[in-house]
């Protein structure tokens, strides 16, 4: 039964990826279609040997931590706080969910606009709150920049994290919270002793879901900041984008070579990291 | 018609002008003598034979090219070719160019071809226009190829012998500053200052950033910072750089021509002389007194917020003049950049329109007729005058007509001419600024944006900053 | 959502007004979105945030007029990603059937390398797609980016529905093939319509993240085959960002994932909590 599929999946991702390996090592030409030439492993050592490549990567494992950090707990905190509704959920809930249907691309924009120093209606609140100096930009800052690029995809996908959680949250056991308040345990001894050990097999899964996602969608970052400043919110695609935007089409280039080695290895972290999470619900026993 | 004859006469380095249009010191470089007979074209001289034609042409997101997409159905009664025009950011345009390309296929048959991001790298996927202009059986273009400003910078790549692209647009950077805080503060500023503050060429980047600073402390009421820039890490800040660095009597390379029709191989830059590094210095020490989002902004930002009242004067693009207009209607004024210790320079942002050499038979004609029209005195005239925001003629003829001239004054239909005196300043041989046409460019673009944003943030120091500069490029350019 | 936590009163007056920060924090964009796209330009350019402003539809015009209107774009997106859609939760549908009943040693691994397709890095694999889409005619073609949307559609979806198809008791289905019917028919019959609200959740994912993907169809879609969110580039103009067309492109853009989405919004919990608790 999942001949069809997994025909279909070869076909458009093992092929490209094995296209991929094979531009790593080459030095490949545009023009009038793509040739390879080899290169050996020159492609490789030029980018691991490039200081912008691990700049890039700790900027990357910052945002990683940041973004996803920060919606798995808002997102709990949301599915929490939803969950202990009785009135008005189902209308909180909606309105809660509405930003993960956006596009990146207009979430960026939105965020663009909204805090703009000199027409943005966030900045114009932080700054009558005097939470940011007059004119200044959040995303002007080495400080505040990554903060606001992060909490920008946080907007949009703690949401999603939210109902991942709030549907684990359902199912469980009302005896298990019942012994809880029995008990007369405080809320968050509750939240952590009981709640928490409960749903940890979906929060896991919703870990897995934005880390998959985490490193590979750049539509923000892009847009807002372009990577600074001063480099300081240059994530690994911008870094890979920029090897793919620059190379001429006349002549050979070890470019787009350079732009599939820092490809794979962004699979690789993805694949390592989605990995552990699944040996960790593996080990728990949670998974079927 | 073989213009291998490079020379005619005229000085290496002479880079805008050197023909004489009318009155205005600039035509075409290098063209004298070898422009095909300007007819004007008689409609239906052949404009019709490619109809039923569709062509697609695909543009970065400026005034022109919005002008003529919302306004393209004279060409479709002139040519019976149906034309769509797809509009995009520089980088996503490259990108796309560089696919088409190197896919063999024309997706995209008329090219905004960006003399750094896409001729320069890219030339070898444009067509020839040699052949069109020469062919009698195409329309000819009106008023000859020496009509056209910048025609080198804008069309052609390491030679003459071949000609890529048309200008199509030329914005320039420019010196904007509001006209009512210079009025109301002039005698003030000058006792203070010690010199008369009234922008022109004769101020000098020095002054420019004493006025910045005494706007910052003196009138803070009418308007929060003395000047802006387009400091976000990106393109723009290359560009507002540039300015200053030629001024300082410094540039990228020391080759001959190699912003003209620019050089396969640069060589060395030279980014570490005294006279770079003093121009790194001036900039890190102005963009400190800046408006502080400057960080933050590029063209559109900067653009945006002067147009907002944020700052009272900024270099910048000379198409926001339209933007101004709207928003500060008669109280901006324009004129050429400050000098530096070498001269004031103006940084030429102009394009052309080419062919992909890739599209075929009928699609190949109807591109050309295209790209005839859409540089034409006319069709020039037409988005000049629209309402997306008016072009940037690159026809001295253009200038030179009645209609434009009177628009140089307010009241005008055609903001952008109000620039007019400036731009037509600042495109003379002494006071252009043109950036290295090499094909590497894209890459050490980026480069230079990089280490400034490191500069200005605080991170770098500027002599570390321009070594840096010196010895990547040095990488690239192997 | 019957269940629960904590609900001592005074708990969930504090929870009362923690979700009204929620809501807040969640629509306040979104609402000065839908508020700009309707004012007027003068209004939106305004160093404090113009409330008082009377609603203009220029923007919405703007959109539909000229020579770009965005009206042939929207009927690009809607075929590209249902289209899209349906490829990938049908195949998935059987695929994850078949990944979750198969029984070997090696099913962890297959079902993390199917996983894992969906983890390349959008930006590396768009130079080999192309490649391979221009020998096959795909480029500037709607078909091109149904495909390049199944990249990501295909694996997550046969990962979801694997979880989901975990969740029906096995018994389930030899009672029906003692009832007569055959493998498929069981399948067909019995087994898929329990999973009905994993299958809508996962359609309306896969359906979200290919209308609202923008890397994609920057690169293959050309003049024939624009998309609504690439469109939001071409507003950027040189001469100014015009935030009120882009607003109210923004808005053309969400609405119709925000309809979907809340339609089937409680198969979405429901949907999520089968295969989340699996999973796999």
């Amino acid at each position: 039964m999942m001949l069809p599929a997994l025909l279909v999946l070869v076909l458009i991702t093992v092929l490209p990826f094995i296209m991929l390996i094979a531009m790593s090592f080459a030095k490949v030409r545009l023009l009038g279609g793509v040739s390879l030439s080899m290169n050996g492993f020159g492609n490789w050592s030029d980018v691991l040997t490039d200081p912008a490549t691990w700049h890039s990567w700790g900027v990357t494992l910052l945002f990683f931590v940041l973004a996803v950090g920060m919606e798995m707990i808002v997102g709990t905190v949301l599915a929490l706080i939803l969950n202990s509704m009785r009135r008005g959920q189902s209308l909180a809930f909606s309105l809660v969910l509405l930003p993960m249907f956006l596009a990146p691309i207009t979430v960026g924009l939105l965020g663009n606009f909204l805090l703009d120093p000199t027409i943005g209606l966030y900045s114009w609140v932080m700054e009558s709150l005097h939470l940011v100096g007059a004119h200044q930009s959040v995303f002007g800052s080495q400080t505040t920049a990554m903060l606001a690029v992060t909490t920008l995809d946080m907007w949009e996908w703690a949401p999603l994290v939210a109902l991942i959680v709030l549907a684990g949250l359902t199912s469980v056991s009302p005896s298990v919270l019942e012994a809880a308040s029995v008990d007369g345990a405080g809320y968050l001894r509750t939240l952590f002793s009981i709640v928490i050990p409960s749903i940890l097999p979906v929060l896991l899964v919703a870990l897995l879901v934005r880390s998959m996602d985490a490193v590979r969608y750049y539509d923000i970052v892009h847009i807002t900041t372009g990577g600074g400043p001063a480099n300081t919110t240059w994530v690994i695609s911008l870094q890979l984008n920029e090897k793919v935007q620059a190379t001429a089409v006349d002549g050979i280039t070890t470019l787009i070579g350079q732009s599939a080695v820092i490809g794979i290895t962004m699979l690789v972290f993805t694949i390592i990291i989605a990995n552990v999470f699944v040996r960790v619900l593996d080990r728990r026993g949670l998974m079927k | 018609m073989d213009k291998t004859q490079t020379d005619t006469g005229m000085a290496r380095r002479t880079v805008l002008s050197a023909g004489l249009g009318a009155g205005l010191g600039l035509a075409a470089l290098g063209l004298a003598g070898c422009t095909p007979s300007a007819k004007t074209s008689g409609s239906g001289s052949g404009w019709k034979q490619f109809s039923g034609t569709t062509i697609n042409f695909i543009s970065e997101n400026t005034a022109p090219s919005a002008a003529i997409a919302a306004n393209s159905k004279p060409f479709e009664d002139l040519t019976g070719i149906k034309v769509n025009i797809t509009q995009m950011a520089l980088e996503n345009l490259v990108q796309k160019v560089k696919l088409d390309m190197s896919g063999g296929t024309s997706q995209y048959h008329v090219v905004y071809a960006d003399p750094y991001q896409v001729l320069a790298p890219l030339s070898q996927g444009l067509t020839d226009l040699n052949q069109f202009v020469n062919d009698k059986k195409y329309p000819p273009v009106e008023k000859g190829l020496a009509d056209f400003i910048a025609l080198d910078a804008a069309g052609r790549f390491e030679s003459k012998s071949k000609l890529y692209a048309l200008p199509y647009d030329c914005p320039t950077m420019i010196w904007m500053f509001r006209q009512d805080l210079f009025d109301k503060y002039k005698s003030k500023m000058q006792a203070d200052l010690g010199f008369d503050p009234t922008p022109s060429g004769k101020i000098t980047w020095e002054q420019y950033y004493q006025i910045a600073d005494w706007f910052n402390k003196n009138a803070k009421a009418d308007v929060p910072y003395g000047t802006g820039h387009q400091a976000k890490q990106h393109d723009s800040l290359q560009c507002d750089f540039s300015n200053v660095l030629w001024a300082y009597g410094a540039d990228y390379f020391d080759v001959p021509d190699i912003g003209t029709v620019g050089s396969q191989n640069p060589g060395k830059s030279t980014l570490t002389t005294p006279q770079a590094l003093d121009a790194a210095k001036f900039y890190d020490k102005l963009l400190k007194v800046a408006h502080p989002s400057s960080t933050t902004w590029d063209w559109d930002g900067l653009g945006n917020a002067f147009a907002a009242g944020q700052v009272a004067m900024c270099p910048n693009w000379h198409e926001y003049a339209a933007t101004n207009e709207k928003s500060l209607p008669g109280k901006v004024g324009y004129s050429i950049l400050p000098t530096g210790p070498k001269r004031s320079a103006n940084n030429w942002g102009g394009t052309g329109i080419g062919i992909n050499a890739n599209a075929k038979g009928n699609e190949q004609g109807a591109a050309w007729l295209f790209v005839n029209w859409a540089t034409s005195p006319a069709t020039q005239v037409m988005t000049l005058k629209s309402a997306k925001g008016g072009g940037t003629p690159t026809r001295t003829s253009v200038y030179d007509m009645a209609e434009v001239k009177k628009a140089e004054k307010r009241p005008s239909d055609m903001p952008n001419m109000l620039t007019a005196s400036a731009v037509l300043e600042a495109w003379k041989p002494e006071n252009i600024g043109l950036r290295p046409k090499v094909a590497t460019w894209n890459q050490l673009d980026t480069i230079v944006y990089t280490n400034l944003s490191k500069m200005i943030a605080g991170s770098q120091d500027p002599t570390t900053t321009m070594q840096a500069m010196a010895s990547q490029f040095d990488k690239v350019n192997g | 959502m019957s269940n629960t936590i904590m609900t001592s009163p005074r708990t969930r007056r504090v929870a009362s007004g923690l979700a009204i920060v929620a809501v807040l924090w969640s629509v306040i964009p979104l609402i000065w979105m839908l508020i700009t796209a309707f004012k007027p330009q003068n209004a939106i350019r305004t160093s404090t945030p113009e409330f008082l402003f009377a609603p203009t539809l220029v923007n919405f015009q703007n959109l539909f007029s000229g020579g770009n209107s965005v009206g042939p774009f929207i009927v690009n997106s809607v075929i590209v990603s249902v289209v899209s859609t349906i490829i990938a939760v049908g195949l998935g549908v059987v695929a994850g059937y078949g990944l979750c009943h198969w029984k070997s040693r090696g099913k962890k691994d297959l079902a993390f390398w199917i996983i894992s397709t969906r983890m390349a890095p959008i930006a590396a694999v768009i130079v080999p797609l192309f490649v391979m889409f221009r020998q096959v005619g795909l480029i500037d073609n709607l078909l091109g980016l149904i495909v390049a949307y199944l990249t990501f559609n295909l694996p997550f979806a046969i990962w979801l529905m694997s979880a989901f198809f975990a969740e029906v008791p096995p018994s389930l289905q030899e009672a029906a093939q003692i009832d007569g019917c055959n493998k498929w028919q069981a399948f067909r019959l019995v087994v898929v319509p329990t999973t009905i609200p994993g299958i809508i959740a996962t359609a309306v994912l896969c359906l979200v993240f290919a209308w609202n993907d923008y890397a994609f169809a920057s690169s293959f879609a050309g003049p024939s085959s624009q998309t609504l969110p690439m469109t939001a580039g071409s507003l950027i103009t040189q001469t100014g960002v015009d935030w009120g067309q882009l607003c109210a492109l923004g808005l053309i853009t969400v609405l119709p994932m925000i309809v979907v989405g809340l339609a089937v919004r409680k198969h979405l919990a429901t949907g999520l909590s089968m295969g989340a608790v699996t999973g796999e």
